[in-house]
This record gives structure tokens, sequence and C-alpha cells, in this order.
């Protein structure tokens, strides 16, 4: 009885998670409708559709392979120094993992581009148009988020070892061989994992920088299937190949990967120095430098124009407030949706956890969560979009896709904040719980000072997310609904790029300050500057 | 164990909000008497032929003429069958001649009653679907000042491994299929080598023209693909002469871009209306110097000087519609697999 009644409590979360599966069934079913598996198989004999698949295939492995080999000893820096800067350098990363795709290729533009810094300072000429352009682009982005996920690594971390690695006088590389790799490679299949599958999705870098067809992804191939040829059929089974590669990929890298255990000491650690030396002074010197290189300059590029006399006069434009206006419209209740969607998760998650016949459950509803990585949100905005106008429900529920799509596409990242400090909750007050009696409202209210932070966060996320889409809103887009990322798109489409420039610059300080104020307001005081660098560990 | 009335309440609240601002922000609903066009943004855009048009056809109709801009002419079509019939299209603007037969087979549109016996167009108009609005030929453009060598023939653009080369995707742009169909007509079973020939001098292959001229301005490239026009809105507009066309001695390949409108239009008889006007004053009179291609019915003002310079082709060459309208993917697949070999 106890049983059912606490089903009847989850009701809520099951109706969340109910929808979220029906709406991607629906949308899913509404694509297969529309197309005629029988002829699928010539596809199969197309030669520029396997370039296409393999080109994405190289640039995704480049673009994690290389992200990933700067984050580790950047992140074995942050965490053995203190130095002028660091805390606002991890603050850039938390940001930079959101700064709206657009927004950054115009920065790389600025830098790298044939008349950017680079070549008028160095007389250095980059390809940008092409596979250099796609991977610094890749890097930019997802480099700090690799930082930030081995970040998290290095927080399961007992700060026991770092004590007996001081006492013993290791150097900096025995302290990496001997203690850090065997926490970071349990990070790190997860975190090539999921920045593999965000490269190789990636849309809006490749259509800017990729310079044509000789350099296209599968996710490009189905936007110009959906968009331009409006082929339903060849959108579903070029999506159905992405989803197949995405899933085989992920199967054989967590099959030859150690498990990641969720480990319950995520409090602050205390940390002892190793000892320093001449070559970990220049590896960590080399590892900044990257950073200072391939971070650093294309977000000051960003910010650039604010000094450029057509900035006031792009300011004055009603054409920018209206796109302000459609972006909010569309990524504040997105971002609601997102984190609703994310709670009913946890709390289903957080229900199984405590039961052993459900133990399986928590991981198989977080790969649900994140099965959307897999799926390009322009096929699961077609279905929708195919299904609502058979309804008859017509184009006005456009406004409606957009928000959807845009919270489903965010809620890998939110379950990514909330999961495992909920988890934590979970694991640590249960008993408490029981043996007091304490439920539902009470629950939340004795937890919200411990999870208020990551509330925060997850919001901020899909916030910034919904923010700078530029997928969805591409295929919807049109007078009446031209979202800010759409509105510089058509800005540097027509090569007005410094009235672009102007618009980034906007577009970037409203993500900051919608950044800042989730946190604050939905974080809290205490923890609004802590949030941004994760954990408490990092800023020991 | 109701653990979970928090989100309850979280969530009825929270959608409440979220829909009160859906609601707040979300647009009046369009009137009655509006007269919906998609085109192309070049064409809406404030510096296009789209704000006269407007105002001309708002004078005397008394409605709106609302322009929604998608991004390019290829986009208009996809986006009119992906919204199927909820569409609010009313009439179609800016196809062109080789996308006619594949828009027939959509079967949203509807046919015109418009006498067409007056277009100017070599061999003249017959078609029940579509009425052309503007017309020219493509070109590669280049900066005299700069190629003092310029190219003579669509076989020198291809064979010079110097000149850098700037084109448009033939999936997304009417003037990249256009030269598709350009270098078919010229080179026929032997274009994937030549393509093959072309891709290795080729800078950059770009979604729509606007794309590819921007980048050609900036310095990126030698020629562009283009229009026989082009050059005089550089005379025009900004008093520059530097721009010119390159001749082409195989014969140049002619674009005639076309109007239709939907079956299923919210306001068919200000869609008819507007059909009959694509071919009056009011319209015409704004092609050359906003769309910056010649006009397709004879004015009684003469065109500006500039266009005198607009390369009158040896020879024109068009490829039957049917056989573009069957053989456009095959062509476009050599295109693909040429150029990524």
């Amino acid at each position: 009885m106890l049983f059912f009644s606490a089903v009847k409590g989850l009701l809520p979360a099951l109706l969340g998670v109910g929808f979220f599966l029906f709406m991607g069934a629906a949308s899913l079913a509404a694509l297969l409708r529309y197309s005629d598996i029988s002829s699928w198989s010539e596809y199969l004999y197309d030669p520029y559709l396997w370039r296409v698949v393999r080109f994405s295939l190289w640039q995704a492995l480049l673009s994690s392979g290389i992200s990933l080999l700067i984050a580790i000893p950047v992140a074995s820096c942050l965490i053995h120094r203190q130095f002028r800067g660091r805390a606002i350098l991890l603050q850039l990363f938390a940001v930079s993992m959101v700064v709206p795709t657009i927004v950054a290729i115009l920065g790389l533009v600025v830098v790298y581009g044939r008349t950017g810094w680079l070549s008028q300072l160095f007389g250095v000429q980059i390809p940008l148009y092409g596979l250099v352009g796609i991977l610094l682009a890749h890097v930019f982005f997802n480099m700090p988020l690799a930082v930030r996920l081995l970040l998290q690594g290095y927080g399961l971390i007992p700060s026991g070892q770092w004590r007996q690695a001081s006492q013993l006088g290791f150097s900096r590389w025995s302290a990496f061989r001997l203690i850090e790799w065997h926490y970071m490679k349990k990070v790190l299949p997860g975190a090539f994992v999921l920045i593999f599958m965000l490269c190789f999705s990636s849309f809006a870098v490749v259509l800017s920088l990729g310079g044509g067809p000789k350099s296209s992804t599968l996710e490009v191939a189905i936007y110009q299937a959906l968009r331009f040829d409006f082929d339903l059929n060849k959108a579903s089974f070029l999506s159905l190949l992405q989803v197949s590669i995405c899933t085989l990929f992920a199967v054989v890298v967590y099959r030859i990967a150690p498990i990641n255990q969720q480990d319950a000491s995520v409090l602050a650690v205390k940390s002892y120095p190793v000892k320093d030396t001449f070559l970990a002074k220049g590896a960590d010197c080399i590892a900044l430098l990257c950073v200072l290189v391939l971070v650093i300059p294309p977000f000051l590029a960003i910010f650039d124009p604010i000094f450029s006399p057509l900035f006031l006069t792009t300011l004055l434009s009603s054409g920018l407030w209206q796109a302000v206006l459609v972006s909010l419209k569309i990524a504040l209740p997105a971002a609601i949706i997102s984190l609703l969607l994310g709670v009913c998760f946890v709390v289903l998650a957080r229900f199984c956890m405590a039961r052993h016949y459900l133990r399986v459950l928590p991981s198989k509803l977080e790969h649900l969560g994140n099965m959307i990585l897999m799926v390009p949100g322009l096929v699961i905005a077609t279905g929708l979009f195919l299904w609502l106008r058979d309804l008859d429900w017509g184009f006005q529920s456009s406004y409606w896709i957009v928000v959807w799509v845009n919270a489903v596409m965010a809620l890998p990242f939110v379950l990514r904040a909330l999961m495992p400090v909920l988890y934590q909750q979970e694991r640590r007050f249960r008993n408490l719980y029981l043996s007091l009696g304490i439920r539902s409202w009470s629950r939340w209210c004795l937890e919200w000072s411990l999870i208020r932070a990551s509330m925060a966060q997850a919001f901020g996320y899909a916030l910034l997310l919904s923010l700078g889409d530029m997928g969805v809103i591409a295929l919807f887009g049109s007078q009446g609904l031209v979202s800010l990322p759409l509105y510089l798109f058509q800005l540097i489409g027509s090569y007005r790029l410094e009235e672009g420039a102007c618009v980034a610059v906007v577009l970037i300080s409203l993500c900051l300050i919608l950044f800042y104020c989730s946190s604050r307001f939905i974080g809290g005081k205490a923890d609004s500057g802590k949030m941004a660098g994760g954990r408490s560990l990092v800023n020991h | 164990m109701k653990k979970l009335s928090f989100s309850t309440l979280l969530t009825t609240s929270l959608m409440t909000l979220s829909a009160t601002l859906g609601v707040a922000f979300s647009s009046a609903t369009l009137a009655a008497e509006t007269l919906n066009v998609y085109t192309y943004d070049a064409f809406a855009s404030d510096w296009g032929p789209g704000p006269k048009i407007k105002a001309n056809f708002e004078k005397e109709c008394g409605c709106e003429l609302n322009f929604v801009a998608l991004d390019s002419s290829v986009g208009i079509l996809s986006r009119a069958q992906f919204e199927g019939k909820s569409s609010q299209a009313d009439v179609l603007l800016g196809l062109d001649l080789n996308l006619m037969e594949a828009a027939k087979k959509s079967g949203l549109l509807a046919e015109h009653d418009v006498n067409t016996s007056a277009v100017t167009i070599a061999g003249g108009w017959k078609d029940n679907v579509f009425v052309p609005f503007d017309q020219g030929n493509f070109a590669f453009v280049y900066n005299s000042e700069i190629l003092k060598n310029p190219p003579t023939s669509l076989k020198d653009i291809v064979d010079n491994q110097n000149l850098r080369v700037i084109y448009q995707d033939p999936r997304t742009s009417t003037p990249g299929l256009g030269l598709l169909l350009w270098m078919k007509s010229v080179y026929g079973d032997d274009a994937a080598a030549a393509w093959g020939r072309l891709a290795s001098h080729t800078v950059t292959v770009t979604k729509s023209w606007s794309d590819a001229y921007g980048l050609f301005l900036k310095g990126e490239a030698d020629v562009v693909l283009s229009y026989t026009t082009s050059p005089a809105y550089h005379i025009v507009a900004e008093g520059v002469t530097k721009y010119k066309a390159a001749q082409a001695s195989e014969g140049l390949y002619p674009q005639i871009e076309v109007a239709a409108m939907m079956k299923s239009a919210p306001n068919p008889e200000l869609a008819k209306r507007f059909m009959q006007f694509i071919l009056e004053p009011g319209f015409q009179s704004t092609v050359a110097t906003g769309n910056w291609m010649l006009p397709v019915v004879k004015l009684n003002e003469a065109l500006p000087a500039a266009f005198d310079s607009a390369l009158q082709p040896t020879k024109v060459l068009t490829l039957p519609a049917g056989d573009v309208a069957t053989n456009r993917k095959a062509w476009v697949n050599e295109w693909l697999n040429a150029t990524t070999r």
C-alpha cells in the first residue's frame, strides 16, 4: 500500500516524463509517416553521404581529442596552482560553454579571419573556412567544458591521497601518474562521448565556417534536406543514421571504459601542495598559453565593437530590441520547462534509487534525458510541426515548438547540473527523512538551501542555451519570429559584419546578465560566486 | 508519501507564468486585408525593390502588403511545402525557371489568369502557373583594376588554376543551380571532370548569392558568380566602374525569376490582383535599379545607361525545363561527387 501511495505522489513527475516521451514518439511517428522507408536502401549507395559521415566522424574525433588533450594539463594546472586571474578564468570557462555559437563564430572570424587580428599582427593567414575553422570553434567551446568535467573528477580524489603525496614528496608528474590519472580516466570516456556528440551534431559552426560541401556534417545535410529540398524521407533516414552512429559510438566507448561511480565525497576537499619542479612550471605555462591563445582572444574580440561609433546606432535600431524580446519570449519559457522536466526526471530517479528492485532505473532515466543529444533538434522540431499541422494547428504552433525543442535540447545539461547534488541529498538524508516522517514540501524546504545553487546553474544553462539557439529557429524563423541569434545571422549573411558584431555584444551581455540574475536570485547570494566554479573544491 | 506536492505547485505556477508570458508577447493576429508574399531576403530588404513595390501596390489595393523574407529562393518553396495547406502565403515571389517543375509538382500552386502577351522574354511566355517578373544572365564578375587579363569564356574560368573563384551551392541558391546548368550545357558529359578542375581553385562554395558577393567585395576572390547586370549596380548606386562581367564565348545562361499564387491563399482576390500587378509599371519599373535585373515588359522610360554595358549574350544557352527537372538531382550529385573527392 505504501508503494501505491508513493506512486500516487509521483504522478506529476510521471506525467512530466511521460509527456516528454509522448512528444518524442509523436514527432518521430509523424516524420516516419511522411517517409518512404523502402527507398532508404538507395541512399546507402550514395558516395557523397558516406563522405559526409566520414567527415562528421573525423572532425568530431579530432575536436573532442584535441579538446581533452589540452584540457588535461589545464585542469591539473588549475588544481595545483593559485595565480592572479584564476577565478576569472574559471568563470570564463563556465560561460564559454554556453556562449551562443554564432557569437563565438564572429569572435573567431575577428581573430583568425583574413583581415583579422592574427593576420594584422603577425601576417599569419589561416584557412579559416574548412576543417581548421571548425576545429578552432569546437575547441573554443569544448575545451572549457572538458576542463570543468575533469575538475569534477578531481573532486573525487580523497584528501588523504593528496596528503600522502605531499608527505612522500611527489613531483607533479608522479602525482599525476599515480593519483590524478586514475580518477581522470574515469571521467574521460564520459567527457569524450559528450563532446563527441556535441561536435558530431554541430550545425551553426559547420554552416558558417565549413566553406562548402567538402566539409559538411550529417546535421548540415539534414538541414539541407529539410530546408531546401523539403525531402522528409531523406531527413528521416539521415537522422536515424545519426542516432545510430552516436549510439554505437557511446556504447563502444562505455564498454571499453571503466565505470564512473558517483561518489558521495563531493564535500569540500582540502588539498596539500606537491613538490614543484621546473618541468612542471614549464608544462603549466604551455597549458595556460594554449588557453590564452584559443579561448581568450575570441572573447575579447566579441566585446571589441563597444568602442565603435556604430555601436550606439545599432543600439537604437528597433529591429534589435524586437529580436531581444523574441529571444526572451523563447528562452524564459524554455528554461522554465526544461527545469521542470529536469526536476521530474530527478524525482523519479530519486524514488527508484532507494528501492533495490528499481536500482537500474536512475541511470536509464539519465540516459533517456541524454538521448536528445543524439537526435538532431531540427528533426524533432520538424516531426512535431508535421504532427501539429496534421492536427490542423497550423503555423501558429511554431512558437511553442521552438520553445519546447529548446527546452528538451537543454535537458541533458539541466540533468548534469541537478542530478549529482540531488542524489547526494537523497543519500545523506534518506534515513533521517524516513525516521522523522518528513515528506514532500518539507523535504524540498529543508533541502532548498543545499540545492538552490545547482537549480540556478541548471536554469542558467537552459536559459543561455535557448537564448543562443540557431538550429530550430533557423527552420521556423521568419518575420515576427526573429530571435537575436537569427537577426545576427541575417546581418552576417548580408555582410554587415560590423553591425553584427555590435548585436553580438548585446547578445552576450544579455546572456551574462541573465546568468548572473539566475545565479543571484535562484542560487542565493552566498553561492553566486561559487557557482561558476562548479564545486566548492575548485576554489580550495 | 506525497513528496511531490512541491513540484506540483511549481509546475502549475510556472506553467501559468509561461502561458501568460506567451500570450502577452505573441504578436497580434494579422488583419484580414493583408496579402502575404513569400520572397527572398534581398528582394524584401530596405535596399531591394520590396519597399517600393509595397508602396505602389498598397496605393491602389487599399490593403497591406506583407513581405515574408526567407533566406533564399529555394527556401521559399520549401517553406511553403513545409507549411502545406496551413500556409499563410498568398503569393510566392522569387522562384526561377529551373525550380518551376519542382514547384508545380508540390501541388500547392494555383493557375493564374494574367495576360502575358506583352512579356519580352525571347520566345515569349506560355505558362499557366507562373508569371515572370525579371530576367538576366548569369556571369562571372571581376574587379578590372586587379584582374588585368579577365577570362573570356567559361572554359577559361574552369581551367585557369590561378584564378580564385567563389560560387554558390546549387542546392541552396538559384545562381548556383544556374552555374550547374551552364556547366552542363557547355561540357555535357564531361561536366564532372570540369567541376573537378574548378574545385582545385575554388575559395569557397557559399550558401547564397549575398554570401558569395560579399566575400568577393572583401577581396577574397578574383571572380564571383553573379549576373551581367551586377556592374550596373556599382555604376548607378556607387559610381564605381571597376567591376565588370566576364565575357563567355560559349554563350550565357539566362535566369528568369517567376511568381505564382497559392491554391490555399487566404486572400485569393488580392493574390490575383497582385499577379496582374507584377507585369504593370508599378512593379516592373522597380526591377532594374532595385533587384538589378532586367524588366520583362517594355517600359516607357529607358533604363539607366549603365545597363547598356550589360553584356549581350552571343548565344543564350537554355536546357529544356523537362530535362532540368528530371536530371537535377543526378546533376547535383555529380557536382557533389566531383567537388568533394
